[in-house]
Formats: C-alpha cells, sequence, structure tokens
C-alpha cells in the first residue's frame, strides 16, 4: 500500500494531482519508458506498481479498479495482457528510474522511468551465499593442489588419473602427454569457475 | 500590505548578500583506456559518445537507458 504523501500535490489540487498520476501511468504502460521530473516519477512509481500489482492478480474485479483508476480501455488491456505475464515471477519493484540531468527551462531534475520487463535473474539466498564463500577457498585450494600434481606428472612423463569428472588416461604412452595436458586445463577451468562462484 | 519602515542600509543589505555562497558540485572523476579524465554528476545517467564525439545515447552502470 502506497503511503501517503505529505505536503503539497502535484498540480493545482487532489483532483489535479490523481489525473496528472493517472495519465503519467498510462504513458508508462503504453511505452514502458518515459522520461519525466523526479518529482513526478517518485510520485508515479507507488501508483504504477500498486496498478501491476492488480493486473497480476488479472479476475475481473482488478481489471475494474484499475480501470476506475487509469481512465483508459488500451491502457489496461496493455498492462493486464502484455505487462502482467512478464512481471508474474517478479515480487514487487516493477519500475527503475534512473536520473538522467537537467531540464533548461527551470533546472528540474529530469529522469527515465521505465518497467522492469527482464526475467528475473535468481539470487542466492543469504545461507547458500554464505556456504558457496566458506567452500568456494577450500575448493579452490584443492584443484589448485590437483593441477599442481597434475603439473608435476607432466614434468614426469607418466600417464595420470584425475577426478573432476575429466577423461581417465587409460591411454598408450603415445597419448599420455595429450592426455596429461587435458585434466590439467580442465582442473584450471574448474579452479575459474569455482572462483567466479 | 505591511511594509518595511526604514531604509535598509548599504551595510546591512552587504551582509546578508555575504551569505550567500556557492558550493562545488560533487564529482566522480573516472580515467578511460585513452588517459583521458572525465568528471561526472555521481548517480546520473551519462552520454555516450562515439570516437568523433557525436552523441549516440544515455547510459547507466552499463545499460542503455535513454536517446539523447
Amino acid at each position: 500500500m502506497p503511503t501517503p504523501t505529505k505536503g503539497p500535490r502535484l498540480g493545482g489540487g487532489p483532483a489535479h494531482e490523481r489525473l496528472m498520476l493517472a495519465n503519467l501511468a498510462v504513458a508508462l504502460f503504453m511505452h514502458k519508458s518515459i522520461k519525466t521530473t523526479e518529482t513526478k516519477a517518485k510520485r508515479l512509481r507507488p501508483v504504477a506498481e500498486r496498478l501491476i500489482t492488480f493486473a497480476k492478480r488479472g479476475d475481473l474485479h482488478a481489471r475494474r479498479r484499475v480501470l476506475a483508476i487509469l481512465r483508459n480501455k488500451d491502457a489496461t488491456h496493455e498492462v493486464f495482457t502484455e505487462i502482467a505475464p512478464l512481471v508474474a515471477e517478479r515480487e514487487g519493484g516493477y519500475t527503475r528510474i534512473t536520473k538522467l540531468g537537467f531540464r533548461k527551462g527551470d533546472n528540474a531534475s529530469m529522469v527515465q522511468i521505465e518497467l522492469v520487463l527482464d526475467p528475473v535473474a535468481k539470487k542466492p539466498s543469504n545461507k547458500s551465499a554464505k556456504a558457496v564463500k566458506q567452500e568456494a577457498p577450500k575448493a579452490a585450494v584443492v584443484e589448485a593442489e590437483i593441477a599442481a600434481d597434475t603439473a608435476d606428472m607432466i614434468e614426469e612423463g607418466s600417464p595420470v588419473v584425475v577426478s573432476a569428472d575429466a577423461v581417465v588416461a587409460d591411454a598408450p604412452e603415445a597419448e599420455a602427454e595429450a592426455v596429461v595436458d587435458a585434466p590439467a586445463e580442465a582442473a584450471s577451468d574448474a579452479a575459474a569457475e569455482e572462483e567466479a562462484k | 500590505m505591511a511594509v518595511p519602515k526604514r531604509k535598509m542600509s548599504r551595510a546591512s543589505t552587504r551582509m546578508r548578500r555575504a551569505q550567500w555562497k556557492a558550493t562545488p558540485p560533487t564529482l566522480v572523476k573516472a580515467i578511460d583506456s585513452n588517459g583521458k579524465v572525465t568528471y561526472s554528476l555521481p548517480h546520473r545517467a551519462k552520454v555516450v559518445e562515439d570516437s568523433a564525439g557525436t552523441p549516440l545515447f544515455m547510459e547507466y552502470k552499463g545499460r542503455k537507458v535513454a536517446d539523447v
């Protein structure tokens, strides 16, 4: 639920503000990204996100409530059929405000407010993130040891068997060097992946 | 309508105006690959230019946000 705004309304009065916010929301839903002043964008965000929440509900009652605010059938249809499925996985935060510059006439701070329609990137939860952090250094060390061992073996020139889903070197001695190289690379790749995680 | 009773002295006018001070803007320093130093406002989109200096679009955090 948006917090009631303190201070003066946008425009001339409460009715003017309602109309302005409805028009801004219509423009946002039709164009997906609009340029406006920072003050208007900050007021628009809770309004637009609440309308999208209604659209995600998707029933006739929700549609009538959105239509009562927007007063625009095209925009209401757009938000229910086009936008709502794209943000079905997203738990709030459907809009993004990026500050641009300052308007020439009155030096007002201008922003671009856009709908966030990209697929949701899953973030690891706090527990799993911590676990990964703790495991990662150990795993990296182990991989490094494996790589070091492989390097030693290469110097000795003997065929090697390395774990980590690598190729098992049962090959004759002629292929030994090639097979030895492959696990070494695999190990270093695996180490790099572990660090990336 | 309320009106001033006395002329405001030159000294008091000047003392009031002496408090009008400009503040330096907070800027972020960035050095690109050519060693060229640019200053920009923090948390604001930047204009991306091609090599000829023609503005292309506004960019923020590696994302194209708006046309110029």
